[in-house]
């Protein structure tokens, strides 16, 4: 009895003097698939992080809230994460509206926010001032400098030079899609159809009526993962014969790998599981352990590295004082699966982590992501014309 | 004038209370979670209440996120260019008014599910609107940043949605008690009926069309001043118009405490249920909405007046 009462006693002690850390991810809604992943690389993280002795001598305590892909969710989730649960910082975080939503009540608290997720510029219009926003994840951008960069060089080897652009109508798919338009054509590329489409209605045929009108040599589609497998049966039984096709968006389709109709299929990821780093290989082996399995979303590795860094820096820092960790963090390189990460000013912030050259293009072979761009990490050259 | 039973005027004492206090109550460590909470249930009392003027006349909107969402808009453009805070509400409120006026002269000689079906449309068509204006004017598809009411203030932000509650309340027993209500509840029990009575159903209906979008919109500037930021998508989204519905009929239709407590109860629920089951709390939310349904067709209200009898 005496021995229960001196653990439960322990385990208060530790408890109360463990560094907490809040997490916001969508573990439903649209960007579940994504956050599933994020959920999963921050488990794995907790479980190193823990086993190496945890932060400044004590476990590192985890607490995950949903924010169901909303914004109206995402608010009184933050808040009780910061004033109920007292967590001393933010980590994860994955969709652009999410994230803005909690900017101002970020701010209102003065909230450390090593923050995995969000593209949009947006997020770093808002928190363009504030002190203790650490970005890891690069900005919209970045994503399109890395696009450009992959049909500049098959333009170079391959003569593409024709992209039709078939984009959701939603904030994910169409926002932008001017600026889009405009630096194809400056880049030298016909833009030979712009076409919305309304993300989970499985109709694409009067895009793919319009581009059987005209030769296209990359299609370049903008949706959700729930439009990926209609998209490619349709382009095939319409004999849609296109160069290559170029799909962004936020997450793939579970297993679409291992269905034929995704062979030949680019996209962009800022990581594959074939990646040859220390880093990455690490992580990969250690995943495997956990799960049985390995995920091909960049979510997982992103979101273990966006807690092992933060554990990193608040142990090399000493102590939970936000000042003192964001000195570390600014001035640290780290070594992650992702590559190398130090935070360097972006085009608003001051603390920007991964940018443009941590992209990579992969297609899909044989029931693989196999990377083919940019060189230096290509596992094969691209398959074009796909087939 | 229609008296309220000695339950109702307790509840209403007790709520006002609660509601009056609420930022005083000794929460510790939970207080500002609880305000976070109780601001988004106020506001949604006052659309669920707003949706339920309409519904007394026997219409069955989807367009309350139509409402609900040009109110946050509108407040938002015209603090982005520099419009007085008070202003923008104001206008806000009666942008969405005048807007139903426009709809409603067009879809309110529809019935039912036909009607339904017309503001759902009209939902999307302002939706696919704004998505399309300029990035720079209304932020398009990635949204807009949303300057807070009273410097983010949670204290005063929330003590402005009570305030809206109130004359929201205010608003549905004035129509409760007054020809409005006769007119109304004529028109829902039978249109041709009250026109031959010599009810004018289209003027009536018109009249509650326009006073429950205003409250939509108001409510719309109170939830965009509280998320600071607003996206389409979501602004304009069914689930919007679905909830008002859901906390008007679980609360208890046609009536001014129904809404109210459908809101609170509903909302604070879905909070609890997801503190306590985080990975399946929609699906037992989901099993009590639906038994609510089925054994209590009237609503909390519908049991509070049976036990009364």
């Amino acid at each position: 009895m005496k021995k229960t009462a001196m653990l439960i006693l322990l385990a208060l002690m530790s408890s109360a003097s463990a560094v907490k850390v809040g997490a916001l991810i969508p573990l439903s809604g649209a960007s579940s698939v994504s956050g599933q992943a994020e959920k999963n690389g921050l488990l794995l993280a907790v479980d190193e992080i823990n086993k190496n002795g945890g932060v400044l001598g004590e476990p590192l305590e985890l607490i995950i809230e949903d924010d169901q892909s909303n914004p109206a969710k995402a608010v009184p989730a933050f808040t009780k994460l910061v004033t109920v649960d007292k967590v001393d910082f933010m980590v994860g975080g994955l969709g652009s509206s999410t994230t803005l939503a909690i900017t101002g009540a970020a701010k209102q608290y003065n909230t450390f926010m090593a923050w995995a997720g969000a593209a949009s510029p947006l997020v770093e219009d808002a928190m363009k001032d504030y002190p203790y926003f650490f970005h890891y994840h690069p900005w919209a951008y970045y994503n399109f400098e890395a696009i450009l960069s992959f049909f500049k060089n098959l333009k170079g080897n391959k003569k593409a030079k024709n992209i039709a652009i078939a984009y959701e109508d939603g904030p994910f798919g169409s926002s932008g899609i001017q600026d889009t338009v405009a630096a194809f054509k400056k880049a030298g590329f016909n833009v030979v159809l712009t076409e919305a489409f309304k993300a989970g209605s499985g109709n694409f045929a009067p895009i793919i009526n319009k581009a059987k009108t005209q030769k296209v040599d990359i299609f370049y589609w903008i949706g959700y993962d729930v439009d990926a497998l209609p998209l490619v049966q349709q382009m095939k039984e319409s004999n849609l014969d296109v160069g290559l096709v170029y799909g962004a968006p936020p997450s793939w389709p579970i297993g679409f790998e291992k269905n034929k109709l995704s062979q030949g299929v680019a996209s962009l990821t800022m990581w594959t599981p074939e990646l040859p780093s220390t880093a990455s290989k690490n992580f990969v082996k250690a995943y495997k352990a956990k799960y049985g399995n390995i995920t091909d979303e960049y979510f997982a590795p992103l979101a273990y590295l966006n807690l092992k860094t933060l554990a990193e820096a608040i142990n090399k820092a000493g102590s939970t004082n936000k000042d003192k960790v964001a000195d570390v963090m600014a001035k640290t390189t780290f070594d992650t699966p992702l590559g190398k990460l130090a935070f360097t000013p972006s085009q608003k912030i001051k603390y920007q982590g991964f940018k443009g050259s941590n992209w990579v293009t992969f297609q899909f072979r044989d029931e693989k992501r196999l990377p083919v761009f940019p060189l230096k990490v290509a596992k094969k050259t691209v398959l074009y014309p796909m087939p | 004038m229609i008296r309220p039973s000695p339950i109702s005027t307790v509840l209403s004492v007790v709520l006002g209370v609660l509601a009056l206090t609420f930022p005083f109550l000794p929460l510790g460590d939970q207080a500002a979670f609880m305000l976070q909470i109780a601001n988004f249930t106020v506001i949604t009392a006052v659309l669920s209440l707003s949706w339920d003027i309409l519904a007394r006349t026997g219409q069955l909107s989807l367009a309350h996120a139509a409402f609900y969402g040009i109110g946050a808009y509108s407040y938002t453009i015209l603090m982005a260019h520099a419009a007085p805070w008070w202003l923008a509400v104001l206008l806000s409120g009666l942008i969405a008014g005048l807007l139903s006026l426009i709809l409603g002269a067009v879809t309110l000689r529809l019935q039912g599910m036909y009607f339904a079906i017309a503001t759902l449309a009209f939902t999307e068509v302002i939706k696919t609107v704004i998505q399309n204006l300029p990035d720079t004017f209304a932020g398009g598809a990635t949204g807009m940043l949303v300057p807070a009411l009273f410097g983010g203030q949670p204290n005063l932000q929330y003590y402005a949605a009570v305030v809206l509650l109130a004359l929201t309340l205010l608003v549905s027993i004035w129509v409760r008690n007054s020809k409005l209500h006769y007119a109304f509840t004529a028109i829902r029990q039978g249109e041709q009926v009250a026109k031959v009575l010599g009810v004018s159903a289209s003027r009536y209906k018109l009249l509650a069309f326009f006073i429950s979008s205003v409250l939509a919109g108001f409510a719309g500037v109170l939830y965009a001043s509280k998320t600071f930021f607003i996206i389409p998508a979501e602004t304009f989204s069914l689930s919007v118009s679905v909830s008002s519905l859901t906390t008007a009929i679980f609360g208890g239709l046609y009536t001014t405490l129904g809404p109210v407590i459908g809101s609170v109860v509903l909302t604070v629920l879905e909070e609890l249920l997801r503190l306590k089951i985080p990975n399946g709390y929609l699906v037992v939310y989901g099993v009590m909405l639906v038994l609510t349904i089925l054994y209590l067709p009237r609503g909390i209200m519908g049991l509070l007046e049976r036990k009364k009898a």
